[in-house]
């Protein structure tokens, strides 16, 4: 029992930060039919800068702050640089967005040196708490927190305010919104800053979860991500916290009783999914 | 019209008799085994852009039929006497292997729209580099092994040669290939799948044979770079390949089959001196970043690459390669 509840905080935190990711990834593929390919280094930049302001100034609270200012930075230079002029062409923008994603990896490298970096747990974070034989790590439970609090947001922000609304209606029919006079170009840079946001915060965690960051971590973790979006179900926002929950616990659980099968689990779940329901578990326009 | 094809027949004939004959005038011990790399890259590129350049298919999984070729020698190699009769043997066991794989994993696969199907072949590939690293008993995981290559390549130079052959064989096969009547239904297929489809093609069953061909093709290029090493290890199988393969392809030019051997040449080339010039400049330990740069320069104003721009330019011939992918209208 204690086991099985420790593998599924386990489980949760993970899928939480993998929901981090996806969900941005998500809203962008909904709106703009953009698969970002360099949303992972969106994920290791926000890791880094995130160490490094939370190094310079003691608080990881900055550190925080500074690795979401980081990737609504990057999230526009990306937009305007990289998305815009191949706006349209699916084969470029795979092309296009991958070619990023390597030279963000590579800048990352060039700024903070090659090797791993150390981050470590703020002391009122660090530790756990005991129940009995049931051991609960305090940071897990924050990223937990964390995940559901920004789901909880994004939640709101989707579905009672006027910019979640044409977000919502802009992931339905681009075409119909634009014609009743809205600027879907600047929509499709506000979703795409928030979601570079959402992926950086995702890597500032992650950054104390795992207890190292280096430069290749947005790739391997970007596939996760686009694992889970392909579950979910592109475009759909709660789609994509079952489908992070799903994956972290399926990750977690395999972990454990079957360490062999841990890594293929996710990509036979996808695999699955997309040979018989391609369009995903959920869908943002059902 | 016929008349330029010719020339341009000589003009390749010179160059092959060129780097024929150089191993025999230069005794650059470095300059063959760069070459060689070339060769080898050249093919799996080529290989590579019957899927990119003339399918216009984005496949992020080319890494595993490279790593099933380099695995299939190496183990078979290994395993049995190294002998050229088993080195031909496990280029064919590769390439089988790598046939029948491509054939289930694109059936499976290519019904999908362009993303699901760049995703899904990314976690495919996944699955084979895990599979590569847990099994250890035959490939003794990340940390690999070394072989022994067949007495008859103790010289670099034979392997030189070896690798030359292939690369202007599979030049003249694949060159057959898409120049028949099925490889223009593949670009066809680039230009305008729905139409395609319409015309009565089953375009599916046409996408699948030419995946089947780009891992066949991918997986002799992985057997000979096994036996240039001596050595294998999961590297084979990671997303590097695959992106090299993507770099060179884009690079040297899409939708051409001289592109991606030159996009090869340019890159190794580049990387040989610009991590000799890492020594004194350290900016330059990251080159990858200019081939980065470079590379989203070049999907964004150059999509045809080096040799599609200079034959629009220079030769002011009506050119076989379009920009990447302007189908799908939603």
């Amino acid at each position: 029992m204690e086991l099985l509840i420790n593998l599924t905080v386990n489980g949760l935190a993970t899928g939480m930060l993998i929901f981090l990711l996806a969900s941005g990834l998500t809203l962008i593929f909904g709106l703009m039919s953009v698969l970002n390919f360099a949303h992972g280094g969106l994920f290791a930049w926000g890791a880094f800068s995130g160490v490094w302001f939370y190094t310079i100034s003691g608080s990881f609270i900055i550190g925080i702050l500074g690795a979401i200012l980081t990737g609504i930075i990057l999230g526009f230079i990306t937009e305007k640089l990289i998305i815009t002029p191949v706006y349209g062409n699916h084969v470029q923008q795979i092309l296009i967005t991958l070619g990023f994603m390597l030279v963000l990896a590579e800048m990352l490298k060039v700024v903070w040196g090659p090797n791993q970096i150390a981050a470590k747990v703020p002391s009122y974070l660090a530790g756990s708490w005991e129940f009995g034989d049931v051991l609960i790590i305090k940071y897990r439970l924050f990223i937990i927190i964390v995940g559901f609090v920004v789901f909880g947001i994004f939640q709101y922000m989707l579905q009672k305010t006027k910019i979640g609304l044409i977000v919502r209606a802009g992931v339905m029919d681009k075409d119909m919104v634009q014609s009743l006079g809205i600027n879907i170009k600047r929509v499709f840079l506000y979703v795409f800053m928030a979601g570079a946001a959402l992926a950086a915060l995702s890597g500032v965690l992650f950054a104390p979860y795992s207890g190292v960051i280096y430069a290749e971590m947005g790739f391997e973790f970007a596939i996760l991500a686009f694992i889970v979006v392909v579950i979910g179900g592109m475009g759909s926002f709660p789609g994509s916290l079952f489908a992070a929950i799903l994956v972290g616990l399926a990750g977690s659980y395999m972990a454990y009783y079957v360490p062999a099968l841990s890594l293929a689990v996710n990509m036979l779940l996808m695999a699955i999914v997309l040979i018989f329901r391609p369009q995903g578990l959920f869908t943002a326009k059902g | 019209m016929k008349n330029k094809f010719q020339w341009n027949n000589l003009f390749l004939a010179i160059i092959v008799i060129v780097l024929a004959v150089f191993p025999l005038v230069s005794d650059s011990r470095t300059w063959t085994i760069l070459l060689t790399q070339i060769f080898i890259f050249s093919i799996l590129a080529m290989s590579y852009d019957i899927l990119l350049g003339y399918t216009g298919i984005v496949s992020f999984g080319h890494a595993m039929f490279f790593g099933m070729g380099a695995y299939t020698t190496a183990v078979m190699l290994k395993r049995m006497e190294p002998t050229i009769g088993v080195f031909i043997l496990s280029i064919v066991c590769g390439m089988l292997l790598a046939a029948l794989i491509s054939f289930f994993i694109g059936l499976m696969t290519l019904r999908l729209k362009s993303h699901f199907f760049a995703m899904l072949t990314l976690a495919v590939s996944g699955l084979f580099l895990v599979l590569a690293e847990k099994w250890r008993t035959v490939t003794h995981g990340n940390d690999g092994f070394t072989f022994k290559a067949p007495e008859f390549f103790k010289d670099r130079m034979m392997f030189y040669f070896v690798t030359l052959i292939c690369l202007v064989l599979v030049y003249l096969l694949l060159r057959r290939f898409v120049n028949s009547p099925f490889g223009r239904v593949l670009v066809a297929i680039r230009e305008n799948e729905q139409r395609t489809k319409s015309l009565g093609f089953n375009t599916l069953h046409y996408k699948v044979i030419a995946s089947v061909v780009a891992g066949v093709i991918a997986s002799l290029a992985g057997s000979l770079y096994a036996v240039s090493l001596r050595f294998v290890n999961t590297s084979v199988l990671t997303m590097d390949i695959t992106l090299d393969a993507l770099l060179m392809t884009i690079i040297g030019g899409v939708g051409t089959l001289i592109g991606p051997i030159v996009g090869a040449g340019v890159i190794e080339l580049a990387q040989h001196y610009l991590s000799g010039l890492a020594k004194e400049y350290p900016i330059f330990e990251r080159w990858i970043i200019f081939f980065g740069i470079v590379y989203i320069l070049a999907v964004i104003f150059f999509p045809r690459g080096i040799v599609g721009t200079v034959r629009e330019k220079f030769w002011k011939r009506k050119t076989k390669t379009r920009p990447l992918g302007k189908e799908e209208v939603s």
